[in-house]
């Protein structure tokens, strides 16, 4: 897989052959000897708008968000950005894709990566 | 004040000239520099202030804020003269630490609004106000006879 990857060249592609542009989220990755958390920050964006895929350790995040565009509606005032989402980490120590976990609460992904068993610290005695 | 009457020799001029260099202020960017560059550094995400959409359709205004992360419990609604003040606490878990930050945002209720119908709703860390028009400020089409 390629390393380096433009938002653009990442996008699905999209049902008219337009590339989608996309952001990337906030996020914030905590740790322990045990696992990583990375929590990433998608508001708007529904369960089923979240795909999530690990390959050859790159982590790819996309959050699509729920189109809320009705007729009649007129904007007044705006803020908030439309795109979609999409987040790629490169991760550097080696994780348990098995036991791979997330869940979507209040806008925010939990993405739990436990470290693979030979990526933990170990100790060892000295006779 | 007091009048000084000043000799215009050249070592004056370069000893003045020198004062205002050494003036503890001299070279310091002006307050509205100061103030400029601070919005630079700190823009929307990281600032205290929520971002917010404001659409309107036939029946009612519709604001919408971005408020991820934040519990149902931690959002306060207030309606005040007319300043509708929306306030979440945002509390984030670093390891065994945890620590929350307060973002807020005011917007004025456009007139016309029913104050009494105003609802909200909090789904996917969108806070989603419903702000209906009153039944006679609602645009109405009149038949011609």
């Amino acid at each position: 897989m390629n390393a380096t990857c433009t938002p653009s060249t990442c996008a699905p592609a999209a049902p008219s052959g337009v590339t989608e542009s996309l952001r990337k989220p906030l996020y914030h990755v905590n740790g322990n000897a045990e696992a990583y958390e990375v929590r990433v920050e998608m508001p708007g964006v529904p369960k089923s708008g979240v795909k999530l895929d690990l390959e050859d350790n790159i982590l790819t995040v996309r959050g699509e968000r729920n189109s809320n565009a009705r007729e009649g509606l007129k904007a007044l005032h705006r803020e908030l950005s439309p795109l979609n989402y999409l987040l790629r980490l490169r991760l550097n120590t080696p994780v348990d894709e098995e036991k791979m976990t997330a869940k979507l609460e209040d806008g925010v992904l939990a993405i739990t990566l436990p470290l693979r068993q030979t990526a933990k610290p170990r100790q060892i005695t000295v006779n | 004040m007091k009048l000084l009457r000043t000799h215009p020799s050249a070592f004056a001029r370069v000893s003045e000239f020198d004062a205002w260099f050494r003036h503890p202020l001299a070279g310091m960017p002006t307050l509205g520099q100061f103030f400029s560059h601070l919005g630079e550094v700190l823009p929307g995400a990281t600032s205290d202030k929520l971002a917010v959409d404001v659409h309107e359709d036939k029946d009612a205004y519709h604001a919408h804020f971005e408020v991820p992360g934040v519990k149902k419990e931690d959002v306060k609604i207030e309606l005040n003269n007319g300043l509708l003040t929306v306030t979440a606490e945002k509390r984030q878990k670093n390891g065994e630490s945890e620590s929350s930050h307060t973002l807020s945002r005011s917007i004025s209720v456009p007139d016309g609004v029913n104050v009494e119908a105003i609802t909200a709703k909090l789904e996917d860390g969108i806070l989603n106000l419903t702000l209906p028009k009153a039944e006679n400020k609602k645009p109405r089409s009149i038949e011609l006879n």
